[in-house]
This record gives structure tokens, sequence and C-alpha cells, in this order.
């Protein structure tokens, strides 16, 4: 429906996943700065187990330290991949004598749902269902951004400077560490970073000074993941961070910030809380202390990296620069990234409710490129195959295969 | 033993009234439950209120049963029984044009009126069971009258029948529209009102096109525009789908107040005003009276609503110029645009030309003085009217005329609207035979002025339902007609008289032109006479199961 109308949004958050926690937070504060003129807002929360929840209760932070199913006002829902639906089926398995399961109408969903089941692609793969405007990347960008290798690949082939890196797959590490340790060590050498391809915090992530930790790491994180990357270290370097905003025809980027507690490596406390509501920012500095030309630079790069992955939305993509010899390399890109870096839009002038609107704007825009696509094309082969059996369309295809071979 | 052989009397006259009671359900619905319709209709033949066989029977039966069998139960009994099987034979199946729907209504009704004839039926056995101890011969004869008299009176029992249920079916059908009421509070869906004389299903059809391009409509289906039509597909489809967020509404109008009553229960808050013209003026009496009726839908928006009005129809023009709501849009296809009027049309369409392709055409908006090359594969020139209004829903809903322009050119015309086909022969068949209004008639000969080579046949009813103007209008398309048409076949003698005038005012060769009384024998002389390269255009109202 055009935008110039009340709108109901979903916010999702919470999830199955390690990131759950930060995750209500991000939830909150994105649902706090709606203008509620604008939005009507229905919270929908994700629990550890990934139970579906809505109600009013959600909305306050404190719920969140009791038993949420047994609050009153809380009820279970679904969101419903039916296209019918469009929307929240509340109370899906009505029990009791008045009990009514009832559907509830979104016009858009906004997911603040990090790491796992959130933030790689699957969440956004439920929306594509549901045929709901989502704000944020959608399902490929999403997993590609939160795979680290596959998203390395993609960034190279587009000349986006990297930290070189070399995959292992646990099946291999569980046959042959020996080898798999050797060829890590013809390839770099120490220090080198340990981490779990696909997960989105910092757990699991290890950095090795020698080979006797190199194995500690990488028996730690493929408990934690199917596949590990190993990565150089860049050493003497600083983290940047920049936000981007937009989708691949137009994005823009926001001022630098440098995390200032880089020691040895963020912790996860560290990486996801700064920036809450109420903290103060003594732990970053905005903007980074960098030089305009290398600050241009690392913002083009960004909108750049973002486009390479045909990303939408919003993502935070850091940097590890060394900004004495004016190099820098692509860490990784988070296309839902905690306090959906409202910290930074605001230093570049955007307030949180304007972020907000502008997500919901290219999310709205993305459902009408999905509407010039044709999905409903009837053909006569289903009729084709009843007449002629299902056996005789099997030869059918094989052939046209055999000549492709 | 009396008592079996008088249930069994009185069951065989019952049976057969409410088989009878079934035969006549049949006319009941086509004269639309209408009892004062269905009385004319029954009055127009004795066969229809006095069936011959039965009545006859039954006079014969009781004649015998009093004066030839004397006392005694036997001889009453089987006379009783001939004359009762006779009357209640039913007769022979004659042919059915328009068959019984068994609609839930009419389940409705039969079961009343059956009752009712049931329970007569009952009080005649009462009544006989009575008489018994007076004589048996009386018994019988009683039973004979009675029976004959509940059979005869059939039709009777339909119409109380239908008196007593009016308050059920009333009932019924404020259920049904507040259960339509119920899935749009649900569903939520932005309505847009369609309504004018003629064009709102073109309109709604273009609306929903376009709009669809971005967001989801749902347009009433086919011509479905009265409150029950509309309750109807609100309740088929709208329940259960959230996910349409236009729902795209044809208002249809017979009686003053109707789209008062659609406008309550769909609460649009939009609503477009297509044509104010001579249609069902038999009903209306005047076009002021047409006005006011389209009016309804423009007063039934909330003052922030949109409505959208064609600038190009002086009864239209008015209805824009009465001030309500505060945003008005108007089109127009005629106006200069270099001599655009203040406060007038926004969207003007300039050098509109059509070709055998479609039509071509510049939408420009007066407001952001943009300008936009539309090109559609549709035909007819009032088909930019439309298209303009059309174009100006989706602009105020956030489309930019470019992108509505791409929308534009993927249309198809709707079935029997100025729908194109070419025959197996090479004959090209113009088929408009759906609509009956002057606007569309003249851009259908338009149309068919655009075929240059060959023949070009027009075939014709003319135009009914036009009241008092039938005539002049008839006649003026008689005139126009022979500028487009090389050959043209009228259909029907007595309804085409003044279409004939206009053709001998205008002095067409009367070689030219032929006057046949059915579709089909028009349609012979065509497949005989034409040949590949020649065209044929199917004017207004016919049926369209004669094309192929």
């Amino acid at each position: 429906m055009s935008a110039n109308r009340r709108q109901t949004l979903g916010v999702i958050f919470g999830g199955r996943s390690v990131e759950h926690d930060v995750s209500v937070v991000t939830g909150h504060q994105i649902m706090n700065a709606c203008d509620p003129a604008r939005y009507d807002i229905i919270p929908l929360y994700i629990d550890r187990d990934g139970r579906w929840f809505t109600g009013e209760p959600l909305r306050d932070l404190k719920s969140f330290e009791k038993d949420i199913p047994a609050l009153p006002g809380v009820q279970n829902v679904v969101l419903s991949p039916d296209v019918r639906q469009h929307g929240l089926i509340i109370n899906p398995l009505p029990t009791g004598l008045f009990a009514k399961s009832q559907s509830l109408r979104l016009d858009a969903v906004f997911p603040a749902v990090h790491g796992s089941h959130g933030e790689d692609g699957t969440l956004q793969g439920l929306f594509e269902l549901t045929d709901i405007p989502y704000a944020g990347c959608g399902v490929m960008a999403s997993a590609v951004a939160n795979d680290k290798w596959i998203c390395k690949q993609v960034l190279q082939q587009n000349g986006i400077p990297v930290v070189e890196g070399l995959l292992v797959h646990r099946r291999d590490w569980e046959n042959d560490p020996d080898a798999i340790v050797t060829k890590i060590l013809n390839a770099f050498n120490f220090p080198v970073f340990i981490k779990p391809d696909t997960l989105g915090s910092s757990i699991g992530i290890g950095r090795a000074e020698d080979e006797k930790l190199l194995r500690v790491y990488i028996d730690v994180a493929t408990q934690l993941d199917r596949r590990v990357i190993i990565e150089k270290a860049i050493t003497d370097c600083v983290e940047i961070n920049c936000a981007v905003l937009g989708d691949n025809r137009t994005v823009r980027a926001s001022v630098l910030e440098q995390p200032v507690s880089w020691e040895q490596f963020l912790t996860y406390e560290e990486k996801y809380l700064r920036g809450g509501e109420g903290m103060k920012s003594a732990d970053r500095l905005i903007p980074a202390p960098l030089t305009p030309e290398l600050t241009e630079r690392i913002q083009q790069t960004a909108c750049d990296a973002f486009k390479a992955i045909d990303g939408r939305g919003t993502a935070r993509i850091d940097f590890l620069a060394r900004p004495d010899e004016g190099v820098f390399y692509l860490n990784e890109i988070n296309t839902m990234p905690g306090s959906l870096a409202l910290y930074l839009w605001r230093e570049t002038g955007m307030s949180a409710a304007q972020v907000i609107d502008k997500l919901l704007d290219l999310a709205r825009e993305a459902q009408t490129e999905k509407r010039r696509s044709t999905y409903n094309y009837k053909t006569n082969l289903i009729a084709l195959t009843a007449s002629r059996g299902v056996k005789g369309l099997k030869g059918a295809k094989s052939a046209r295969s055999n000549n492709s071979l | 033993m009396m008592q079996i052989l008088i249930i069994l009397l009185v069951t065989i006259w019952a049976a057969g009234t409410c088989y009878r009671l079934y035969l006549l359900a049949r006319f009941y619905q086509i004269e639309e439950y209408k009892s004062g319709r269905f009385i004319r209709w029954l009055f127009q033949s004795r066969q229809r209120y006095l069936p011959t066989r039965p009545a006859v029977a039954a006079l014969l039966g009781v004649l015998f049963q009093l004066f030839f069998a004397e006392g005694g139960v036997f001889l009453p009994l089987v006379i009783g029984l001939i004359a009762g099987l006779t009357a209640i034979y039913p007769p022979a199946k004659s042919e059915v044009k328009k068959k019984f729907i068994p609609t839930a209504r009419a389940k409705r009704l039969l079961v009343a009126s059956c009752t009712i004839a049931v329970l007569v039926a009952f009080l005649l056995y009462l009544t006989a069971s009575k008489l018994q101890h007076v004589s048996e011969t009386i018994t019988f004869g009683a039973i004979t009258v009675g029976g004959a008299a509940i059979f005869l009176l059939a039709p009777f029992w339909l119409m109380i029948g239908n008196m007593l249920m009016t308050p059920v079916e009333a009932f019924l059908r404020r259920r049904f529209v507040n259960t339509a009421r119920k899935v749009l509070e649900e569903t939520r869906p932005m309505v847009i009102g369609i309504t004018g004389s003629y064009g709102k299903t073109t309109t709604k059809s273009f609306v929903a096109h376009i709009l669809n391009g971005r967001y989801k409509t749902y347009p009433t289906p086919k011509s479905y525009n009265t409150l029950m039509g509309i309750c109807l597909a609100i309740n088929r489809d709208l329940a259960n789908d959230r996910s349409i967020e236009y729902f795209i509404a044809e208002m249809g109008a017979y009686i003053p107040g109707e789209i008062k009553q659609i406008a309550e229960l769909t609460h649009p808050t939009q609503g477009i005003l297509v044509e104010i013209g001579p249609q069902h003026l038999e009903r209306f009496g005047s076009i002021e009276n047409v006005a006011i009726a389209k009016y309804e839908l423009i007063s039934a928006l909330p003052p922030d609503g949109v409505a959208y009005f064609n600038w190009d129809n002086p009864h239209v023009r008015t209805a824009y110029e009465r001030g309500y709501p505060q945003t008005r849009i108007a089109v127009s296809r005629q106006i200069d645009l270099e001599n655009t009027p203040a406060n007038g049309p926004r969207f003007i369409a300039s050098n509109v030309k059509e070709t055998l392709e479609g039509l071509s055409f510049l939408v420009t908006d007066i407001e952001t003085n943009e300008t936009q090359e539309f090109f559609t594969p549709i035909h007819g020139l009032h088909n930019v009217t439309n298209l303009l209004l059309a174009s100006a829903v989706a602009v105020h809903e956030g489309m930019a005329l470019k992108e509505i322009a791409r929308r534009v050119s993927t249309l198809q015309p709707a079935e029997s609207r100025l729908a194109i086909q070419i025959t197996q022969a090479g004959i090209t068949i113009i088929n408009d035979a759906y609509s009956a209004n002057p606007v569309g008639a003249y851009s259908a000969l338009n149309t068919l002025k655009l075929y240059e080579h060959g023949r070009r046949l027009l075939i014709t009813p003319g135009m009914v339902e036009l009241g008092e103007l039938m005539e002049s209008e008839n006649r003026r398309l008689g005139e126009a007609a022979i500028t487009a048409a090389t050959d043209i076949i009228l259909v029907g003698d007595q309804q085409t008289k003044a279409f004939q005038d206009g053709l001998r005012a205008a002095g067409f060769p009367v070689e030219r032109w032929q006057v046949v009384e059915t579709l089909s024998d028009a349609i012979g002389w065509y497949q005989c006479n034409l040949s590949a390269g020649d065209t044929v255009l199917f004017l207004n109202d016919l049926p369209d199961t004669y094309l192929h």
C-alpha cells in the first residue's frame, strides 16, 4: 500500500542464535524510534527455542526478565508463508473453550535478528514467501555476507581488498589435521585468525601465535561450524567501521568510527553493547581520526562492497586499516548490525526515525521490483503429463539433458 | 380402512401440487421473485392459471362421483383415483430456454410453499375424516373438489410462501452484507469505487492492471456491480485474503440510492466518475436523475478522499465543479493543451492517434508539467479517457507516469469489448458486442474506419435502453455509420427503424445495406459475401456466442 497511510509494522527480535539478547535490545531501539503516527508497531519476539510470541508486554524490556509465555497479553504467533494471510496467525493452535486463532495483516516487517536464523537469509526467505515488504538485505545478500568465505570470493572478484584466507572443512580437519596445519603454515606466518565461517558474532574466533594454539582454536571453531576459515592476521592495524544505507542503485556511507579499546580483539560485549542507549561513546572515536582522502576511499569501498553483494537496506562494514601506510582490508559485512548502527547515522545527520523510514521505503521499492517479475506463468505441462503419463515426461527430460552434455 | 383411502387420495393431490410448485418456481425465479410480475406472466394465458387437463379431470371426477356412484366405497374411490392421477400427471416438457437454478433462496421458497400446500392438504384430510360419517360419496367428492382446488391454487401458495419468506430473505441478505462488512474490516483494503453510465468495467480493469505493477489489487469480477454482487465478490474472494491492498469496486445503479448503499458497505476513499449518459433512461427518467444517482459515490467519499472525473463529459464536469471532496482530479482528451482552464483537468491527453496496432497519445500532468508518451494495444478512442482516469489513480498512489506507460503497453482488451481477431478465412472481426452506449459505439466505428483495405461491414441491432433519446441517438448513429462502413446489416426490423431513417436521410445506397431478423442471418451473409482482407464490426448488445 502506498506509503502515505499508517502502516502496521511487525518488528521481529530475539531469535534462535547466540546473539538473542543483543537482538532484543536492537528490536526495542527500533520500536522506540518509530513514529507512532505513521506506524502501528506489532512486537514479534522469537525466544531462544524458536517460539514466536506477540503482545504488548514485549514492548517493555523488563518483561524479558520474566517468563514470557506466562505473561498476560502474550500470545503465540506464527508468520504465515501463505501469501493470502499477508501476516500473522495469532494463537495458531487454540486450546480452551473460547480460544480462537485470528490473523493480522502486516504492511511491512522489520527484522532485528542478528546472526544465525536471522541475519543469514533464512528469515528473509520466509519474508519472500509471505510477499510482505521487509527492511534490510534480501536472501542472497544476507547469506553471502554471513558466509565469510563466500563473501571473500565475491569481494575479491569485485576488486575489493580482503585479508587472505584459507577454508577448512570440519570433516577434513577430523580426518587429517596434520595435512591442514602444514597447508596453513605454508601459506601464512603467525599470527593467524581462526574463525567459524558463518557465525556472526565473535564467538569461536581465536588469534593463534603458534601451532599448538592454532590446533586448539580450530578444534573450538569446528565445534561451532561446519566450515572454518584461517586468515592472516593484520598486525598494527586499527578497526574502522562504516555504515551504508541504500540499494544497488544508490548507496550512501556514514561517518567512520574507530573503536578504541582494540587490543587483542573485540570481546562479545564490547562488539555489541557499545552504542546502546545511555552508553557514552568513550570507547570509540567518531569520526575516526583518518585523513580525508583515506576516509573517502574507505567510504567508497564500503559502498562498492555493498553493491557487489547486491545489498539493500543497511549494513555496517568493518575494515582493518593501517592509516600510516594508507592500506585497508574489508573484514566483514554485517547486514543486521547491532543497534542498526543508528549511532553512526546520528553522527551523519540522520535521526533513527529517518533511517527506519528510509529502510522501509527501500523495502517497498524492492517489493515493487518483485511485482514486476512474473511468477505466475500458466503452462499446460500438467495436463500434458497427465495425458502422456509421468514416465513419458521423464524420458523427454533426460533426452534433453543428454544433449547438453 | 376408510382412513387409509382418504390419506391416499389427499396425498396424491398434495404430491401433484408440490411438483407443480417446483415447475412454477422456475418462472417465479425468472420474474425475480416479484409477485406482481409473476401474476402478469400467469394471466398472460389461461393454460397457465387454469390448465385444461387438471380442471376438466377434476370437474368430470366430481360429477361422476356424485351422480353415477350412488353410495358405496369402491366406485367413488376409483373415480377419485383416476381423476386425481389424470389431473396431476405432469404436462409434456416444453423447450426450456432459461433453466431453473436451484439457488439457496429458491430451495427455501420451495420448501415454504410446499409446506403450505401440505398443511392445507392436511386440513382437507381432517374435513374428509369428519365427512365420512355423513356419506362416503360426499367424502370422496369433497376430496376431489378440495384436492383440485389445492392443485390449481399452486401459484397462490408460491406467492404466500414468498411473502412468508420475505423477512427471512431480508434477514439473510442483511447477514450476507454484514459478513461482507466484517471481511472488509478485517482485510482493510483501500477501496476505490468506480461508477458511470458506461466505461465502468473497462476503467476498472485498467486501474487494476496499472496498480498491479506495484501493488496487489482485487477488482470486482466481470460486471458484478450491485450490492449483492459486490457482497458475493467480497465474501467469496476477499475473505481470508489479507494480501489485497486495493479493492476496486464497480458500482452500478438501476435506482437512486443503490450506490449509496454500496458505499455504506465498502467505504470507498477514492471514487472515479467515468461517464454520465442516457443509459437505463426508462428506469431513471432523465439524465439529471442519472447524474444524481452517480454523484452518490462522490458524496460518500470522506472529506480527505480523492475523486477522479472525466472533464469531457458535461454532466461529470458539473459534478467536478461542485467542489467535493478537497482532492479532485479531472482528466481530458479533448481540451487544448495550450489553453487549459484554471482549476481544470490535471491530466490531458494530446496527439491521440489510433492505428491498427492500437492507441498512442501523450499524457501531460499539468501539475508537474511532465509529459509521457503512451502506447497501448487497446482500441477505441473512448479508452483514452478510461486510461487517463486509471493513470490519475496510479499517480496519486505513488506511481510515476513512466512506470504507468509501461503497464499500459501490456494491457489486453476485455472480452467482447473491441477485441480484434482474424478468422481462418482472413476476415478481421472487431467484437464490440458487449457495449451498448453512444460513446463506445462511435469509438468502435472509428476503429472500423482504420481498415482501409477491403469492405467494412457493420452488423448491429442499434442501441437499446436509451429511453426517449433512443430514436434520435439511433438516427444519429445511422448517419455516422455510413462514414465508417461500406456495408451495413441491421438485425431486427422493429428496433432499427430510427437507424434505417438515419441511413436513408444520409443517402446511403440501398444495395449496401439490409435488414435481417436474426444474427445468424447476418453471419451467414458475411460468410458468403466477404473475403480475406475484409472487416466486420459487431456492435452493441449481441450475444457473443455467435461469433467465431
